[in-house]
């Protein structure tokens, strides 16, 4: 039985079916199945995905369908772990977002779906955020990592904006800072003092990784 | 079976209904004031028992306006042509579009691109790459003008087209210079295909004996044809593009008149090869935008008439090399004429006029083939397709498409994804040597080389009968003196006979 | 007044009047129901006055059919558009096609192929060269390039305006972004010239403050705004065409009916600047066939709301001059010219918006003259038909070549490209095997050597456009857009001997 709703929940990740995922997941809390094991899961089928997108067999839209079954029966699991007190083991926190006039998402949204495939916890705050919220997320989600994107030369130095913002803020040593973006290069992202950089998405969850040591 | 692409939408269309009457006024004008010139008694025959007007010193024939139009409605809208291997049947109509080859007499050297004659495996290979090509409905004759180690003129295509035979189960095409359709029609019959018979016009208005020849062996063994048209326009045509599309019509006419004659119903198509002269240098401009005017006007007009027409002015282009040039030169012509009703196109494998050809370039043209069929397909808007509930469920920004199960359904019926094309983006391109699409052409040939297996190979049987067949061709031609004494001892010695 | 080129034959059509239909009640049906998203109190204000339904919590607003109509009808269906040299003015609309450059972000390196930022003197000469091709009308925005070395990119847009104005007499345009506009209409008036500004949405469904403010600029200084959707299928907009154009033209919609609000009758163009997602690399699939196709059917639709078309979309997704190149490219603007777009981006573009190249543009330059060519068609009278001639010259030995009539039509039915091989073998062996981009760098450097503007800046002009630059400069100084580091490099650059050109 057990199995099963295992078995279900990562079919219903794999066939990116968003309405199984998550009526699987209320059906498996209600069961009282350790939710921790349900995020495993979870994460096991999206990165079983992640890797035939890897291979050249699966697509973006597949990978990112997975990812919405995923975030589907995420929250409804997330909840049930605060009930119980437990403790979710993730690589890391990351918060993500495109800079302060900016409106290009779609490297952005590649990147997040890449991050929590995987075991990242991401949050992603879309885009034309400005450096304030970027500060109250890290405060908030007690982020590990801010990635930020920007594609526009005119809004590259937006991520320098941010970066001298935390400084003044006295938070720029407790997260690692990562940047990318069609705007972006190596020795920009050294200019102003980012932790890394990294051109391509699979590049930038080795980076992550690689920031925090995992 | 081959149907190839379908059109989904009204062939384009360049000119009036009213402008279409005048050209077709004026087709019938010259044919029947002027006439053609037809080096062939047999056939002044076959039309002076028709109530043509035939002059049997001069050769000259003038029509009856009223045998053309009844001759133009007996020939078939449609038609089947039957390929050894019946998947690769094929289906010439109104709103499908099938695509082939245009030759090259040499190969190129890639790095110097200069021509040189190919050695027999260059051309079995170039013969197995069109063979693996899905979207090469049939192959022309040719592809190249034989092989390097010395086969007498006369025997180049005969050997070439036992090479066809040999390599690929798709239908060919049997050219009819020196009688060599003779053998080579028999070659196609041994082995259970039908070939296209090829009759060639000369113009302006002429027609030779041998070329007219084809047509008796299109309806003696019941073969459809291909009739070939190659004014150029400036030189053997009037440089004005509708004054050359009365001229082309007025030449492709009689041949069809002489099918129908000989065999009501036969099955024509016509091919457009109409260039426009290079003022410069006297030679054909290859990959002029006029020719597309031409073809465009000579589709619409042979589309009131109802019979299958060929463009293959989309093969040769007047670049060297496969590049930017050539690129363009052949995607315009192949765009226009697939978007103004043309039955078949004649693009793969040919670079320069009708000098050079090599399968790297085949291969890249199945890309320009693919998407044009792509093209030709049109637009879905279905309820489906159309999406409005999906719109309005996703919204405004923060919302998008990406994972939708509609984006997973539809993307790939929306797009086409070329093969040999590089599509990545610049960090993806440095990190992969900066390859470019004669690269990816080159692998994918290697690819197929490697594995393309011809379905079926020939029995020992039909191995046996094509083997008599040649003997049979050397012998005629040896004893006709078209094989030299020298030619013969060459041959003879370099191909073991 | 530039010609450009006219079409004299029916556009290519691809959908059935109910395709045609089906779209365009879909695109009413999201303008009413789920509406579009507007971040700016401005523009929420004059919608919910002229009624719309607005919803100020989610600046949410919600189109009437009849207030769409009427607006799509205020819009002009053709108009003129003012250039600096008169004679390089244009009437957009109708059966005209004009074409113009298309820009990259950076120029590349004609032997390696790789990207690289040019030099202030290599972007005044690719003006030139723009500025000399027969077959480029209009030089806009980002064209050539995005900006060039040593300058801080908020002055990009400012600088490359000054530039165009300086080599150019053509039709000019320049974009928005960080107020900049603001100093494009400044430098437009003082030269005499109009310009086109784009409005941008934010596909999905989505206006921000930027492009609105700008628009609300540009329409009040009287000048052509372009509305653009610019979503990629599969990700910003529904992964078919049917579905992406419903969502495109709701968005442009939304805009029109912003700008006729805000002036009635203010010129309007609409443009297609959609593409597929490529689903590897998540960049739009640029050169992919589907463009085509959603130009086709873009132009058809518009062609029923009687706005003039604007097509950006003949990026190739080659890196090089190549063949892969030359089919994207020429089947992009093709189809696009034969369904009636009016105004085609295309000269110099390489690689998907990163990669610009002048003798691109001078290649370019000859697959426009074919499009022309194409465009014009031909004529069926007695003459052209020729009767008494074919019936004279008779079959063989009879020939065309040394007749009149000949000499008379070849060079009006051809179009003779200046920079392609039409050698045979023979003689390309002599030339020493050039091809079309040795004739085109040939044609680069003599362009370069000879070229002139036809109508050059006055001196009153000249010193305007250099008051102007020093009042951006100041502006975003001020603002702390360019950094002290970036000034210093600026600063040199400026002191140049041969300021502005190199
Ligand atoms: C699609 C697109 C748009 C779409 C965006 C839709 C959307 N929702 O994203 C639309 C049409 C809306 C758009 C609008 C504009 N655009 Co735009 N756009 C592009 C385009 C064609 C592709 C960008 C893209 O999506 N690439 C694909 C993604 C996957 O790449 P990516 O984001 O770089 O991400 C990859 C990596 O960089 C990395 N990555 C991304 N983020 C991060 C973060 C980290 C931490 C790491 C490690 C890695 C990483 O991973 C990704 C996967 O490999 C580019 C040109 C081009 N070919 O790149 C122009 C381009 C970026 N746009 C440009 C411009 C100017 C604009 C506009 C101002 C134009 C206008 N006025 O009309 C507006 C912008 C308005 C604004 N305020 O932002 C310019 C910028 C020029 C410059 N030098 O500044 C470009 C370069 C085109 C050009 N040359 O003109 N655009």
């Amino acid at each position: 039985m057990n199995n099963d709703i295992f078995e279900d929940l990562k079919k219903a990740i794999k066939e990116y079916d968003t309405e199984a995922a998550a009526s699987l997941a209320k059906k498996a809390i209600g069961e009282k199945i350790e939710p921790l094991k349900l995020l495993d899961a979870m994460t096991v089928a999206i990165r079983e995905v992640g890797d035939g997108f890897g291979r050249g067999e699966l697509w973006l839209p597949d990978l990112v369908g997975a990812a919405d079954a995923m975030s589907a029966a995420t929250p409804i699991i997330e909840e049930e772990i605060k009930r119980i007190g437990a403790k979710r083991e993730s690589l890391g926190t990351i918060v993500v977002g495109t800079v302060f006039g900016d409106i290009h998402s779609i490297g952005k949204t590649m990147i997040c779906t890449l991050l929590t495939a995987e075991g990242f916890k991401v949050h992603d705050l879309g885009i034309n955020i400005k450096a304030e919220q970027f500060l109250e997320a890290i405060k908030k989600y007690n982020a590990d990592i801010l990635a930020m994107s920007a594609l526009m030369t005119m809004t590259a130095p937006e991520q320098r904006k941010v970066i001298k913002f935390l400084e003044n803020e006295n938070l720029r040593e407790k997260v690692k800072i990562m940047v990318g973006g069609g705007a972006i290069t190596e020795e920009f992202s050294k200019n102003i003092g980012a932790d890394g950089y990294d051109p391509t998405a699979p590049g930038a969850v080795k980076l992550a990784r690689q920031l925090i040591g995992k | 079976m081959s149907r190839g692409f379908i059109r989904n939408f009204p062939a384009f269309k360049l000119l009036s209904d009213e402008n279409i009457d005048q050209i077709h006024r004026g087709t019938l004008d010259v044919l029947q004031k002027t006439g053609v010139t037809v080096y062939n008694d047999k056939a002044l025959k076959v039309f002076k028992n028709a109530d043509c007007d035939v002059d049997f010193d001069s050769k000259r024939v003038k029509f009856p306006p009223g045998l053309v139009e009844e001759c133009l409605r007996k020939a078939p809208t449609s038609f089947r042509v039957k390929a050894r291997n019946q998947k690769h049947d094929l289906l010439l109509g109104p709103n499908n579009v099938l695509f082939f080859n245009f030759p090259g007499t040499d190969t190129v050297d890639l790095n110097t691109w200069e021509p040189r004659t190919p050695t027999e495996q260059e051309h079995i290979d170039l013969i197995k790459v069109l063979d693996a090509l899905e979207n090469v409905h049939f192959l022309n004759a040719y592809p190249y003008f034989g092989f390097s180690g010395g086969i007498p003129e006369v025997m180049k295509e005969i050997e070439g087209v036992a090479l066809r035979m040999r390599n690929s189960t798709k239908v060919t095409v049997a050219i009819a210079n020196n009688d060599i359709d003779r053998f080579t029609i028999k070659m196609a019959k041994s082995i259970g295909t039908e070939i296209f018979a090829n009759p060639n016009t000369s113009s302006p208005l002429t027609y030779y004996t041998d070329q007219v020849n084809a047509c008796f062996l299109a309806a003696e063994y019941d073969l459809p044809s291909m009739i070939w048209e190659g004014a150029t326009y400036g030189g053997t045509a009037p440089a004005s593009t509708s004054g050359a599309v009365i001229l082309s019509n007025a030449e492709l006419i009689p041949y069809i008149v002489l099918m129908q004659l000989l065999k009501p119903g036969a099955r024509v198509s016509v091919a457009n090869l109409v260039l426009a002269q290079n003022m410069g240098n006297g030679a054909p401009a290859f990959g002029e935008i006029g020719v597309s005017l031409h073809n465009v006007v000579f589709n619409q007009v042979w589309r009131r008439y109802g019979i299958p027409t060929v463009s293959s002015s989309c093969g040769p282009t007047s670049s060297k090399r496969i590049d930017f040039q050539n690129g363009y030169q052949k995607m315009m012509p192949t765009l226009l004429s697939a978007i103004s009703g043309s039955s078949v196109l004649q693009l793969y494998s040919s670079i320069y006029g009708e000098i050079t050809a090599h399968p790297i370039q085949a291969i890249l043209d199945d890309d320009i083939a693919g998407m044009i069929g792509r093209f030709l397909e049109g637009v879905d808007a279905g309820d489906e397709a159309l999406a409005i509930d999906l719109i309005n469920e996703v919204g405004p920004i923060p919302g998008h498409y990406l994972g939708k199960a509609h984006t997973r359904k539809w993307w790939k019926k929306e797009q086409f994804a070329p093969k040999s094309a590089d599509r990545l983006t610049y960090p993806e391109w440095l990190k992969a040597d900066k390859k470019s699409c004669i690269e990816y052409a080159m692998d994918r040939m290697e690819k197929i080389l490697s594995t393309h297996k011809v379905d079926p190979p020939l029995t020992e049987k039909q191995e046996s009968d094509i083997e008599d067949i040649l003997s049979e061709a050397r012998s005629y031609y040896r004893e006709n003196g078209l094989i030299s004494d020298e030619e013969w001892d060459v041959y003879k010695k370099n191909f073991k006979i | 007044m530039l010609k450009g080129f006219t079409r004299n034959f029916k556009p290519l059509e691809i959908l059935t009047e109910e395709q045609v239909e089906s779209i365009h009640g879909g695109t009413l049906d999201v303008l009413r129901r789920t509406g579009i998203r507007f971040e700016s109190e401005k523009a929420l204000k004059l919608f919910e006055k002229n009624g719309c339904q607005v919803d100020y919590s989610n600046n949410r607003v919600r189109f009437p059919e009849g207030l769409v109509e009427e607006c799509l009808r205020r819009a002009p269906s053709s108009y003129h558009v003012k250039a600096r040299n008169p004679e390089n003015d244009m009437i957009w609309g109708g059966n005209t096609t004009y074409f113009q450059a298309l820009s990259g972000s950076q120029s590349i390196d004609l032997e390696t192929w790789e990207p690289r930022t040019p030099t202030r003197k290599e972007f005044h000469d690719a003006i030139t060269v723009l500025d000399a091709l027969g077959n480029v009308h209009i030089v806009p925005w980002y064209t050539p390039w995005f900006g060039f070395k040593n300058v801080p990119p908020v002055m990009a847009m400012p600088e490359g305006l000054a530039a165009r104005f300086r080599n150019s007499s053509k039709f000019i345009c320049a974009n928005y972004s960080m107020d900049c506009e603001v100093f494009n209409i400044e430098m437009a008036r003082a030269v005499g010239a109009e310009l086109r500004t784009s409005m941008a949405a934010a596909p999905p469904l989505t206006f921000y403050s930027d492009a609105v403010e700008s628009a609300y600029r540009i329409v009040n200084a009287g000048f052509i705004l372009l509305l653009v959707s610019g979503s990629v299928y599969g990700g910003t907009s529904p992964s078919t065409i049917a579905g992406s154009l419903i969502t495109g033209n709701a968005e442009i919609i939304a805009g029109i009916v912003l700008a006729q609000l805000i002036k009635p009758g203010t010129r309007v163009i609409a443009q297609d600047f959609s593409f597929p997602q490529n689903m590897r690399a998540g960049s739009p699939a640029f050169g992919d066939i589907a463009i085509s196709l959603h130009q086709a059917a873009f132009n058809q639709i518009w062609r029923k709301y009687d706005i003039p078309t604007d097509g950006g979309v003949s990026y190739p997704s080659s890196k090089k001059i190549d063949y892969q190149a030359a089919y994207e490219k020429s089947i992009l603007s093709f189809t696009g010219a034969l369904s009636g777009t009016n105004t085609i981006w295309i000269q110099g573009a390489l690689y998907g918006e990163l990669a610009f190249h002048p003798v691109m543009a001078i290649i370019d330059d000859d697959l426009v003259g074919m499009i022309g060519r194409f465009l014009e068609g031909i004529e069926v009278n007695e003459e052209t038909m020729a009767l008494d001639l074919i019936n004279d010259v008779g079959p063989i030995p009879g020939h065309y070549l040394s007749k009149a009539h000949t000499r008379k039509w070849w060079n009006k039915e051809q179009f003779v490209p200046k920079v392609a091989d039409r050698s045979t073998p023979p003689e390309w062996l002599k030339l020493g095997k050039n091809d079309c981009i040795d004739y085109a760098k040939k044609r680069y450097d003599e362009i370069i050597s000879t070229h002139k503007v036809d109508l050059p800046l006055t001196d009153k002009q000249e010193s305007d456009i250099e008051r102007i630059l020093k009042e951006a400069r100041e502006y975003y100084k001020k603002k702390g857009l360019i950094s002290s580091e970036e000034w210093d490099e600026y600063k040199k650059d400026l002191k140049s001997p041969n300021y502005p050109y190199e």
